[in-house]
């Protein structure tokens, strides 16, 4: 096993010296979980997030994580992984498009049962014809899930996603899970400068008993759960339970919002924002966007950028606010429905001001230059 | 505005044009200058377009995804070209004006008068070379086409110095676990195989690329 | 379960509910007792909300006092009537999805395992025929083929009788039951004899006529599980709700059966876990 020292996470994110290095996105993956003390990892093949969990298994045989496995589907997988944390230890795994809706039955009850596992998410198109590219569609059908969401832009996001996500997930007044998203292939296959830390340092491990629930060990109480189990029944005590228990499970994600603050520098980034045309994305969008505002100014054009970095818990509030006296919010996404866009219409005031686009599908890159021809457009009017 | 150059590698799936983008891409860092490098593909395999994108500034890239509006387009097998194995049609959609096109071929690609009249209009510059015979001849395996390939881009363009292309080189064969894709690992270890040692295979590459330079001819339109 | 664990905190003791109380002062942890001290301790089963008669109620009695080790025990179990009656044990238990109780429990021993490496902890999957071979069946199958040291319980009430008595892929052929109205179209599910060839140590089926033979199968399966590899124990659990019986003709439908054969008693062990019982059992307290 590779001689690893424990750092302090504040340490480990801002203090320790970083290296630079020529990477995938599924290799920064392997370069956030290697110095994540992670004990366990669980592995499903689909494209495009294979080459990220054939990374972690290496670093298994390194020695780096202590057990590891392929399993049958992606449903078992993410049920393994819950089977595990519940066993208290601290785990990952990660998966994408067609394998996300496959296990899409296990995400809320990771929350209910206050998991604090942390899975990446590679999206990709989940329709027929069958697709094996990128699209951020399957992220819609997560919102609701009441897992906390990051999005990354790039491979750096990642890397410092992934290790920071662990952290936020295991607080005890939080303890549920991280969705970390990156966008397949122009994340996970693009191969960019990433800095990262010492491989020689990783985190501190996972308390169990810092869970709020007890941990399936049979050495903590109380191990004789309920007397009468009421959660089965229709009566109003079981109604109560039930409805405090999905609303304990929503303050946890609210009460993560400090955390992301702390860790991740806010739930938002923010650039120009005094300008009259913003542009709000999340994701690849961010960088085809970035892309499109330094266009925009060579033309004299002034556009501000606003990067969704937590889609849940949401930054309603901060969107509200920085929104306040913008002309035109331009949303532009990688995916049919424009789900970003509709969730800042709920959030701001005169929503006919978010332009719900462009938007690209199907696998295709969105050129800057549509992103700029809006920005033109709405600076004009 | 910061000088960005974008390349757009069309080939076969098996061909190397993952693997050379992502050497080009490790050259370029070395140079000091920034550099993405993504691979497209679809789901299938050998002989199946793929192509890879490359964009190498001296200032932060943020954009990501395939090029569409390349000022380099390097075609790895004349197929690419005559069977419209590629992700655009015609090969050069989105060529910028002053572009380079760099071909591998015996001989020219067949081009029609309307493709002339347009690649005329762009002022662009169509070179080619027979990198996959010079890959068997030079590096005894028609693997090293990629090598070829770069050879004759590094000859037209010096977009990445011979030293940084040599030590990009060495770090992507001589050791270190590198993962672009499942099959493009799979491959590496086909190559290996070929060659006795590390090091001989470092020279035969080099020595490929290097072969190319007097091979060049450019085509008029 | 470390020692001082079950204790009665003495500013608590006189609102803590009885059953607790009991539990605390005469429960089988750490006890070793078995299905023959039945009626001298206090069980770890609670009143339970299953119909009268209920035979899969008799056999999570009789496992529970079946286990080797209760105190170092986690149950794993799935939807169905039994996810009625685990809230009601005195030992951790999961419920999480419909079907993946195997998928569950393999995470989970192996996070035990990686926690307590010099320490038996039992991982016991009990879940119902609809949930093992029917929606779980791919998942209880690959735990076998990984080796997973799990032991795995299927209480078979040949139906699904928590959503109204619909057809199972272990009910029996020609059975006329809800989604099968003209009678089931093919074979009750061979599970013991896939379970024999996909890498199980130790595989039995029983029926709790005969609670002795009962708790030497679950001992048996929890024993080869800690050191040999998967096993799976069948147990036949007469429904009286669905298939229509008097409550108090449970046992005899059971008796029945085992009789007749349409319901075959079977023990499958392999020559490596036939060793590692005959050395366990050579001075053994049960059997």
């Amino acid at each position: 096993m590779p001689e690893q020292k424990v750092v302090a996470p504040e340490f480990m994110f801002t203090e320790a010296a970083r290296e630079e290095q020529f990477i995938t996105g599924s290799e920064a993956v392997r370069e956030a979980v290697r110095r994540a003390n992670v004990d366990m990892a669980v592995s499903y093949p689909i494209t495009p997030q294979s080459e990220s969990m054939h990374l972690v298994g290496d670093i298994w045989a390194e020695g780096y994580i202590k057990d590891y496995y392929r399993g049958e589907n992606e449903f078992a997988v993410m049920s393994a992984v819950a089977g595990a944390a519940m066993g208290g230890v601290r785990v990952f795994t990660a998966t994408g498009g067609p394998g996300t809706m496959r296990a899409l039955e296990m995400f809320p009850t990771w929350v209910g049962a206050r998991l604090p596992i942390v899975c990446a998410f590679f999206t990709r198109g989940i329709n027929s014809p069958l697709t094996i590219q990128p699209d951020t569609i399957e992220m819609a059908h997560l919102l609701d899930t009441g897992m906390i969401m990051l999005h990354a832009e790039d491979a750096q996001d990642l890397y410092d996603m992934i290790l920071k996500a662990f952290i936020i997930a295991e607080q005890t007044e939080v303890h549920i899970p991280v969705g970390v998203f990156a966008d397949g292939f122009f994340v996970t296959h693009t191969r960019d400068k990433v800095r990262v830390a010492p491989a020689d340092i990783k985190l501190p491990p996972y308390k169990p008993y810092s869970a709020p629930v007890p941990v399936m060990d049979m050495e903590n109480v109380p191990f004789r759960q309920m007397r009468d189990p009421f959660v089965m029944k229709s009566n109003y005590v079981s109604y109560a339970a039930h409805a405090s228990w999905q609303q304990e499970v929503l303050a946890a994600a609210e009460r993560a919002r400090p955390f992301i603050r702390q860790y991740l520098g806010g739930l938002i980034e923010v650039e120009n924002e005094q300008a009259d045309v913003l542009v709000l994305a999340g994701g690849t969008a961010v960088c085809q966007s970035r892309e499109a505002i330094a266009m925009a100014r060579e033309e004299g054009i002034e556009a501000g950028l606003i990067k969704i970095k937590s889609l849940r818990p949401f930054p309603g509030e901060e969107l509200r606010a920085l929104t306040a006296k913008a002309k035109a919010v331009i949303v532009p996404e990688f995916n049919r429905v424009g789900w970003l866009s509709r969730e800042l219409r709920n959030v701001v005031q005169n929503p006919d001001r978010v332009v719900a686009g462009p938007r690209v599908f199907g696998g295709m890159t969105m050129p800057p230059d549509l992103i700029l021809s809006e920005i033109r457009r709405y600076a004009r009017e | 505005m910061t000088k960005k150059t974008s390349i757009r590698m069309s080939g076969l799936g098996g061909q190397g044009v993952v693997t050379a983008a992502h050497i080009l891409g490790s050259a370029a860092t070395r140079d000091g200058l920034v550099s993405t490098v993504n691979p497209f593909f679809g789901a299938e395999k050998r002989l199946a377009p793929a192509e890879s994108y490359v964009r190498v500034s001296s200032d932060r890239i943020f954009e990501r995804g395939e090029i569409l509006f390349p000022n380099v387009i390097m075609i790895f097998h004349p197929h690419v070209i005559s069977l419209g194995k590629c992700y655009t049609m015609p090969f050069f959609a989105g060529l910028q004006p002053g572009g380079l096109m760099l071909v591998n071929g015996d001989s020219a690609p067949e081009l029609s008068q309307d493709e002339r009249e347009a690649l005329k209009r762009l002022d662009a510059k169509l070179y080619y070379f027979p990198a996959t015979k010079l890959a068997l001849e030079v590096g005894g395996t028609d693997l090293a086409t990629n090598m070829a390939m770069l050879g004759g881009l590094i000859e037209i363009t010096h977009i990445v110095s011979w030293p940084g292309i040599t030590d990009a080189l060495a770090e992507r064969f001589g050791g270190g676990k590198f993962v672009a894709s499942a099959t493009t690992a799979a491959l590496d270890d086909a190559l290996k195989s070929k060659y006795e040692k590390i090091s001989q295979l470092l020279e035969q590459n080099m020595a490929v690329m290097q072969a190319v330079g007097p091979t060049i001819k450019e085509v008029t339109f | 379960m470390s020692k001082p664990m079950l204790k009665m905190t003495t500013a608590f003791a006189d609102v803590m509910p009885a059953e607790y109380v009991e539990l605390v002062q005469n429960g089988p942890f750490g006890k070793g007792y078995g299905v023959a001290d039945l009626g001298s301790f206090k069980e770890l089963i609670e009143e339970h909300p299953l119909c009268a008669g209920c035979g899969l109620a008799l056999a999570v009695r009789l496992i529970m006092a079946s286990l080797p080790t209760p105190e170092d025990t986690v149950v794993v179990g799935s939807t169905g009537c039994s996810s009625l009656a685990f809230p009601q044990i005195a030992l951790q238990n999961i419920h999480s999805l419909f079907g993946n109780q195997n998928a569950v429990a393999s995470g989970l021993k192996r996070a035990l395992k990686l926690r307590f490496p010099d320490k038996h902890k039992d991982v016991l999957v009990v879940a119902g025929d609809g949930a093992t071979a029917d929606i779980g069946l791919d998942m209880v199958m690959h735990s076998w083929f990984r080796g997973e040291k799990l032991a795995t319980i299927m209480l078979d009430n040949e139906a699904y009788a928590n959503t109204g008595g619909q057809e199972s892929g272990m009910s029996p052929e020609g059975c006329v039951l809800n989604m099968a109205p003209t009678g089931k179209k093919f074979k009750k599910i061979a599970l013991p004899e896939i379970a024999r060839e996909s890498g199980c140590a130790y595989v039995a089926s029983v029926t709790p006529v005969q609670p002795r033979k009962l708790e030497k199968a679950v001992r048996r399966a929890i024993l080869v599980a800690r050191e040999v590899g998967p096993t799976y124990v069948q147990i036949f659990v007469p429904c009286p709700t669905n298939f229509k019986f008097k409550p108090q003709e449970t046992l005899a439908k059971a008796k029945q059966k085992e009789k007749d054969q349409t319901y075959p008693l079977r023990e499958f062990i392999t020559p490596e876990a036939q060793a590692y019982l005959a050395a366990l059992e050579g001075g053994g307290k049960h059997d």
